[in-house]
């Protein structure tokens, strides 16, 4: 199933505007709400059940996508398609962040952060061999989990003071219990194999303020992708992603002691909701030196992430440019202190 | 243009011949250092410590002397030290010493400063270089105790009075560490955050609402109690006189002794 969204003034297929945040044509102009857009001009056309062909509705060309792919560009007449049927049922996506960040606001972003690179060679500092940028929206998925601590630990406090010629040290032992609730909402873990989950685990955090209701037309103009992984295959992942947090939270409940050590510490955590989101994010890929570098952009917050090529020449300049600055600064303290240089 | 280079370049001169004249003058207040009464160096060690030892009293404006003797005849080393240095400044004129004494018969050595090293080689100081030329001297190495003395005690009187030499914030290896291991740190965080941080912490997703204790008890158990003696300073070797003093002819002086 290919979807168009046809302008209802001219025809044109429309696409999502991530600045004004509708769907707008590039054609006449005409921008429309989408939760308003009529019926009518959403243009379907069912792939029979055996194929998996889709064909562009304006051109015919045959679609060249990849099985996991959910919106793209017809590659011949570059109309924004959506892939329907990939996004139903199971697949139907519950929310989606749509993008706050159009392609040229992306790109005047990611040469700004380019320039702050203060270890990247200088040629790489320009952001200007931007070879290709997509929006893409990414599968997440969203755990709301509730969950139980029970823990044990003995606490000290210690105490010393001085009598005589004796250094007496008190050590008060305690033994601490704690139960708690525990509740995380909307933990999210990235659903696509293709995606590295370090990159997409530092673009975080997302605003979920924005975070809407997903519909089709969001996708238009984008690409998009559907999950790899369903909610329980990475439940795993969630859970090693907040149990630090857990155990910081827990840390903050206990306080008072000199030390503590823990007996017995158990967690036990539920997703109780799951939600299937799509989030914004801009890839660019960036030639230097013969040498392609993929970066992520939030989408949403415009945080960048990815290796940059780092400059040797750099590096050892900051290193040195410190050592002989601190050392300089010791030893005029020193001189000033000790009256003695070296 | 040339007369002023030429008057700058003459007072220069002057000025150098009038430093060089009142530098000597100052200091050629003694051409003895050693007094050997002991007879404990040889001929070649009395002059190569003579030569050495009024090379840095040039340097320092301090006399740095030797005293060795059989016998004190029954009187503490602090006083022989005493008289020996009143009877020397009266003669000499000196003001300012650095004066190791060696008793041989009692097996005692003591240090002292006198005039501007009384500050600058300050009781605290004294006890240090006495830890360093103990060993010398119970190995019978009286000419490496007396460079030893010299050297050291050199090297301390350039700090500012009161400050301890041998803190490590004074050391250039602990100035070189630190600003190795800044720069290090900062490069190696900037290298670690260049591909973008992780900024969510544990209150990115936490729900306040109903995340609390639900349960909790902190119960005392047992206590336990434990004393330790604070252990005396006890020089090894034996300290006395440490403090300084004042001679008989009203010379004050930072000192301290060992016996070996």
């Amino acid at each position: 199933m290919v979807t168009h969204y046809k302008c209802p003034n001219c025809g044109s297929d429309m696409a999502f505007d991530a600045t004004s945040g509708m769907l707008s044509c590039p054609n006449c102009g005409r921008q429309d709400d989408i939760e308003t857009f009529p019926e009518e001009n959403i243009q379907q056309k069912f792939a029979p059940e055996e194929a998996k062909e889709y064909h562009c509705e304006n051109c015919g060309a045959v679609l060249l996508t990849e099985a996991e792919t959910t919106a793209t560009h017809c590659s011949f007449c570059g109309a924004p398609v959506v892939l329907a049927d990939r996004l139903t049922g199971d697949l139907a996506p519950a929310k989606v962040i749509p993008f706050t960040i159009s392609k040229d606001e992306a790109v005047a972003a990611f040469r700004k952060w380019t320039k702050n690179g203060r270890l990247t060679p200088r040629g790489f500092m320009n952001g200007d061999r931007i070879k290709k940028m997509t929006g893409m929206y990414v599968p997440f998925w969203l755990y709301d989990i509730n969950g139980k601590a029970e823990v044990a630990a003995i606490g000290t406090r210690m105490r010393t003071y001085q009598q005589g010629d004796t250094v007496i040290t008190e050590t008060d032992f305690y033994d601490v219990y704690r139960e708690i609730d525990l509740s995380y909402l909307k933990v999210p873990a990235d659903a696509s194999e293709k995606m590295d989950d370090e990159l997409m685990d530092k673009l975080e955090p997302y605003d979920y303020s924005d975070l809407k209701d997903f519909r089709m037309p969001y996708l238009a103009g984008f690409l998009a992708e559907k999950y790899d992984f369903d909610e329980d295959a990475l439940f795993s992942r969630v859970e090693s992603k907040i149990v630090p947090y857990i155990d910081s939270y827990i840390g903050s409940t206990i306080s008072g002691y000199s030390t503590i050590s823990y007996t017995n510490k158990q967690i036990n955590a539920n997703k109780y909701k799951v939600y299937y989101t799509l989030f914004p994010v801009w890839m660019v890929y960036y030639d230097f030196e013969n040498k392609e570098h993929t970066f992520a952009m939030n989408g949403q917050t415009g945080k960048v992430v990815g290796k940059p090529p780092i400059s040797g020449g750099k590096v050892a300049a900051w290193f040195t440019g410190i050592a002989v600055s601190t050392f300089a600064a010791l030893k005029a303290i020193s001189y000033l202190v000790g009256g003695v240089l070296w | 243009m040339r007369k002023p280079v030429i008057k700058v370049s003459a007072l220069i001169l002057l000025l150098t011949i009038l430093m060089m004249l009142t530098g000597t003058a100052a200091f050629a207040q003694t051409d003895q250092h050693i007094y050997d009464q002991a007879g404990l160096l040889t001929d070649s060690e009395i002059s190569d410590l003579e030569a050495y030892a009024a090379e840095k009293s040039r340097e320092q404006g301090t006399e740095f002397l030797l005293l060795t003797t059989d016998s004190t005849s029954g009187m503490p080393i602090i006083d022989y030290m005493g008289d020996f240095y009143d009877n020397l400044a009266d003669q000499t004129g000196m003001e300012n010493a650095v004066l190791l004494t060696i008793d041989i018969g009692g097996r005692e050595f003591y240090l002292a400063g006198f005039g501007n090293a009384k500050t600058r080689l300050d009781n605290e100081r004294v006890e240090m270089v006495l830890d360093r030329i103990t060993p010398y001297m119970a190995q019978g190495q009286y000419a490496g105790a007396f460079r030893e003395t010299i050297e050291t005690a050199d090297r301390y009187m350039e700090y500012k009075p009161g400050v301890n030499p041998e803190s490590i914030f004074l050391q250039t290896w602990f100035h070189a560490a630190v600003a190795l291991i800044l720069a290090g740190g900062i490069v190696g965080t900037m290298l670690y955050n260049s591909g973008g941080r992780n900024t969510t912490t544990a209150a990115t997703y936490i729900d306040r609402d109903h995340t609390r204790v639900t349960r909790d008890s902190d119960r005392f158990r047992n206590k336990t109690v434990t004393r330790r003696r604070i252990p005396k300073n006890n020089n090894s070797g034996g300290g006395f006189g440490g403090g300084g003093g004042m001679t008989g002819g009203g010379r004050s002086f930072s000192g301290g002794g060992r016996s070996f």
